[in-house]
């Protein structure tokens, strides 16, 4: 009955940050670990305010709003965590019946691009940040959410996007430079 | 340099809009990852249409899409795919499962499908779902030696169920825009979602009774009553956790986002029982649940920048100058617009379609004096079709994160055509026949 | 002059229509020298974003809930919806016209590059429940979805216990029991999403909310604009409020009727000592929200001000 080849692995080998990703690409594959932690703390906060409602009668002002805190930076990181990785989806129909001169080229030209993109996003961030750190006579304030409880999570996403963003741009140019340089 | 910014307008909408969807396929194509071509093309648009102070507008929109609450429920279904996948739980299942579809000819598949329908009654969006059934049950059909067309087919088009059945988000930011009533689209959505399933169930049974090789029937000896009783004990904890997860969202315990961590809740419960909890396994699940949702997410952010800018272009008044202009008769609008979405599905993400389309299609179809809710029921169905349809399907792009890697895009495209067929015969049903819907 | 001016209601929404009908009204009375398009929630950018994006110089102008700014400055929130301050539409236009209401929006607004042209509102709101409401005692323990700001914390002070669901969640948490009621909007529009069908006590009118909506644009555009233009959109807007709170209130009247007729809604209206008290928690609640800026302050100052003066506070 059980065909002992596909008994399932507890645990599956991790392959982390490919080796064109560098140093950058390992931090980034490192740090992985803090969000994904955010996201079973998603779970854990879900699962203590069904309880303190259901039971207690007494839902928390906070749950929702750090639930969503949590998994929306778990969202950006992701993204970056998929770049360091090489793990997000590409459509390779032509990619793959190039020959692998072309093919690292074409890996060189898409780092460089994307690294663009990023640049000119972390741009836009940053005058999105402008607005979200400062009030409009130049004093530091971050947005809030308005609520009731009302913390800082608006403003520490746009943060926090600004950063992902930049440092996504940096990871885009060390992987079109490693590509360039051909390292493996 | 700076001539460049602003250019674009000389295009006009007609051929801006042209340009875009060339730029969309010829990017789709390059092998840049998903995530940057919906971005990029966004970009180029909002620099070439107008210039730079444009740009935020892309950023605020990734903001808007990543700190929606809507999405929480994405993260907790990859989760509790991720742990099922780690532990013995779904193995077991579907080694039950075996025992009760017996003899029937496609039978996984079938129970494929019935899964897909529960985890579809447990939640309202898809991603969580195909990943869940793309991990779970893919690799048991897959083992049994069914084709791997039709075990991708049926992995894509079940998991792309869980906006079609009750409770359903593309439902709920419809009954938002069109302020027709929520309740009565889950209705009217109830019959066409088991329709459709019904569908795949009569494909894989027909496909199977033709070619019986395509779906072999599992060990040929008689399984002893002892060992009958063992197998059946891998549907206890399962059933407990679907039990935990509809009980919560049905007996008014948890909103439907909460039950989904109810579910996962449920699942570790589970493999504590069984003993095969550890925090190795719990890391690993997490981590590639950031993994699976970094793409997912950033799969879906630049489709929504996209239509922002693109509605900055007057995309809004080109779209229904376009429609209002192609006929009197409100049957071929009708079916102009099914074309238009079915395009849109194509190359954008449904929350792109919806916030492009939604604003324009329902005030025409009011007018026309069709029902709102209907045609909700419509543009879920034709939602449906989007999640498959290539170039830019997310229900393959999410089966592919999770499959072995020697299932390529090409292939699970091709897999899908025949379901895509089959939702579009659905769609065309629901058109000559809206009584189906009970309106 | 041509201007994109983003709503923050849907399509579909009378609401949006009725704003529609205002953004066409203007290109008639400045004989085409003013063309405003009027874009539904999120077509460009999230509901709680135009403020930036007028400032961006993205859009021009915006139709909103002044409360989605109570991130930027809590002012927003207490200015927009101070729970318990109006009995009805009227007594919030002369606030806004003739008691210092649309200089005090201006000195908030002005700073992030904004004129605000005038109000409107969707008139008083309806509160959605599932079981019969009386009065504030029975909010004691109620399971109830308030959106965020001052509403919220105003039901937690009266005893409830307030969830923060975001709206597309609101109808399946009502109809599986999540929760027992919801501040969501107006009668009409309620009864039109089938709320009523799964929560069938409405108090009506509403004794929680009555949202302020600024028509606003950016202050560099309307400076630019001479003066006969400014004057006439400032018209316009006086002009609309007043068409917009009559014909929402037809449209409640009408749906009352139907839902009543209907037999299985029992429509409540609660008696006026328990909306006085209330708005006696509310007022408790203004305070601590002043408390949290400068702007909030100053805002309940002129606030408590006007209606001292007025005889509409003591
Ligand atoms: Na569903
Ligand atoms: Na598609």
């Amino acid at each position: 009955m059980s065909d002992l080849e596909d008994a399932h692995a507890i645990e599956k080998e991790d392959p982390g940050a490919i080796a064109e990703a560098g140093m950058l690409g390992r931090w980034i594959d490192r740090g992985g670990i803090v969000f994904a932690i955010g996201i079973v703390l998603s779970m854990v906060i879900l699962i203590n305010e069904v309880l303190l409602r259901y039971l207690f009668n007494a839902p928390t002002i906070w749950a929702h709003e750090t639930t969503i805190f949590l998994c929306g930076t778990a969202f950006i990181y992701g993204g970056l965590y998929c770049t360091a990785r090489d793990k997000h989806i590409r459509v390779v129909l032509i990619y793959d019946v190039l020959p692998r001169r072309l093919r690292r080229l074409l890996d060189i030209v898409i780092s460089l691009v994307c690294a663009g993109a990023s640049a000119i996003f972390s741009w836009a961030a940053w005058t999105m940040v402008l607005r979200a750190a400062f009030r409009p006579d130049g004093s530091f304030r971050l947005e809030r959410s308005g609520s009731a409880w009302d913390p800082v999570y608006p403003g520490a996403i746009k943060i926090f996007l600004l950063a992902v963003l930049a440092v996504m741009a940096v990871q885009f140019l060390l992987l079109a430079f490693n590509y360039a340089r051909g390292r493996r | 340099m700076t001539d460049i910014f602003g250019s674009f307008q000389s295009l006009g909408i007609e051929s801006g809009t042209l340009l875009m969807f060339v730029m969309l396929l010829g990017l789709l194509v390059s092998g840049i990852p998903l995530a940057f071509v919906t971005l990029l093309v966004a970009l180029v648009f909002a620099l070439g249409w107008f210039g730079p102070m444009v740009v935020p507008l892309i950023t605020s929109r990734v903001y808007t899409f990543v700190s929606s609450f809507v999405f929480v429920s994405v993260p907790m279904f990859v989760l509790m795919a991720a742990i099922l996948d780690r532990s013995g739980i779904a193995r077991d299942l579907f080694d039950a499962m075996k025992l009760l579809g017996g003899r029937l000819r496609g039978g996984v598949a079938i129970q494929t499908i019935v899964v897909a329908v529960i985890l579809a009654a447990m939640s309202g969006i898809i991603g969580g779902e195909v990943v869940l059934l793309g991990l779970v049950a893919l690799p048991q059909m897959l083992r049994l030696g069914y084709d791997k067309k039709l075990a991708i087919g049926v992995v894509c088009a079940g998991g792309a169920l869980g906006t079609m059945v009750p409770p359903s988000i593309v439902l709920i930011i419809y009954g938002l825009t069109a302020n027709v009533s929520v309740g009565d689209l889950f209705t009217a959505a109830f019959i066409p979602g088991l329709m459709l399933a019904s569908f795949y169930v009569a494909y894989v049974l027909i496909r199977a009774y033709l070619n019986p090789a395509i779906a072999p029937i599992p060990d040929e000896e008689p399984v002893s009553i002892g060992e009958k009783l063992r197998l059946l004990k891998g549907l206890f904890l399962p059933l407990l956790v679907v039990a935990g997860v509809l009980g919560s969202i049905y007996g008014g315990v948890a909103s439907i986002t909460e039950a989904s961590a109810v579910g996962v809740a449920g699942v570790l419960v589970s493999t504590i029982l069984r003993g095969e909890f550890s925090l190795g396994l719990l890391k690993g699940a997490a981590l590639q649940t950031l993994q699976t949702v970094g793409m997912i997410v950033w799969i879906g952010i630049g489709a929504s920048a996209l239509v922002g800018v693109f509605n900055l272009m007057g995309g809004i008044k080109f779209v229904s100058a376009l429609i209002t202009g192609i006929s009197d008769d409100p049957t071929i609008i009708l079916l102009f617009m099914m074309l238009i979405l079915f395009v849109l599905g194509m190359f954008l993400d449904w929350v792109g379609i919806a916030l492009l389309t939604m604003p324009i299609f329902v005030p025409i179809i009011t007018q026309l004096g069709y029902d709102p809710v209907w045609f909700g029921v419509l543009f879920c169905m034709n939602m449906q079709v989007s999640f498959l349809s290539p170039p830019f399907g997310p229900a393959a792009f999410y089966l592919k994160s999770v499959a072995p890697p020697d299932i390529s895009l090409g292939t699970i495209f091709r897999s899908l055509l025949p379901f895509i067929a089959m939702q579009m015969l659905a769609l065309a049903i629901l058109i000559a026949a809206p009584w189906i819907t009970g309106r | 002059f041509e201007f994109r001016f983003q709503s923050s209601d849907p399509a579909g929404n009378p609401n949006f229509q009725l704003q529609q009908g205002w953004a066409e009204s203007i290109s008639d009375k400045t004989g085409g020298r003013i063309a405003i398009e009027l874009l539904p929630v999120e077509s460009i950018v999230a509901h709680n974003e135009t403020q930036d994006a007028i400032v961006a110089g993205i859009l021009d102008g915006h139709i909103t809930d002044t409360s989605y700014f109570s991130g930027k400055d809590p002012a927003f929130g207490l200015v927009a919806n101070p729970v318990g301050a109006w009995s009805s539409p009227d007594e919030m236009f002369a606030f806004m016209d003739n008691g210092g209401g649309k200089e005090l929006m201006n000195e908030l607004l002005e700073p992030y590059g904004l004129h605000f042209i005038g109000a409107t509102t969707p008139g008083l709101e309806a509160f959605v429940s599932k079981v019969q409401l009386n009065g504030v005692d029975d909010l004691k323990g109620l399971k109830m979805r308030a959106p965020e700001g001052l509403v919220q914390q105003v039901f937690a002070a009266a005893g409830a216990a307030p969830v923060n669901l975001p709206g597309s969640e609101v109808f399946t948490a009502l109809d599986k029991g999540v929760i027992d009621a919801a501040d969501y909007t107006v009668f009409s529009t309620n009864h039109a999403q089938g709320m009523h069908g799964v929560a069938p006590f409405p108090v009506y009118p509403g004794f929680h909310s009555m949202p302020l909506v600024e028509i606003s644009m950016s202050k560099a555009k309307w400076d630019a604009l001479p003066a006969d233009l400014q004057a006439a959109l400032t018209e316009s807007v006086a002009e609309f409020s007043r068409s917009q709170v009559a014909a929402l209130a037809e449209r409640d009247m009408k749906a009352i009727e139907e839902a009543k007729a209907g037999g299985e809604v029992t429509v409540i209206d609660w008696a006026p000592e328990e909306r006085a008290k209330f708005r006696t928690i509310a007022k408790g609640e203004w305070e601590k929200v002043a408390g949290r800026s400068k702007n909030a302050q100053r805002v309940y100052d002129v606030l408590t001000g006007y209606l001292k003066e007025n005889g509409l506070m003591q």
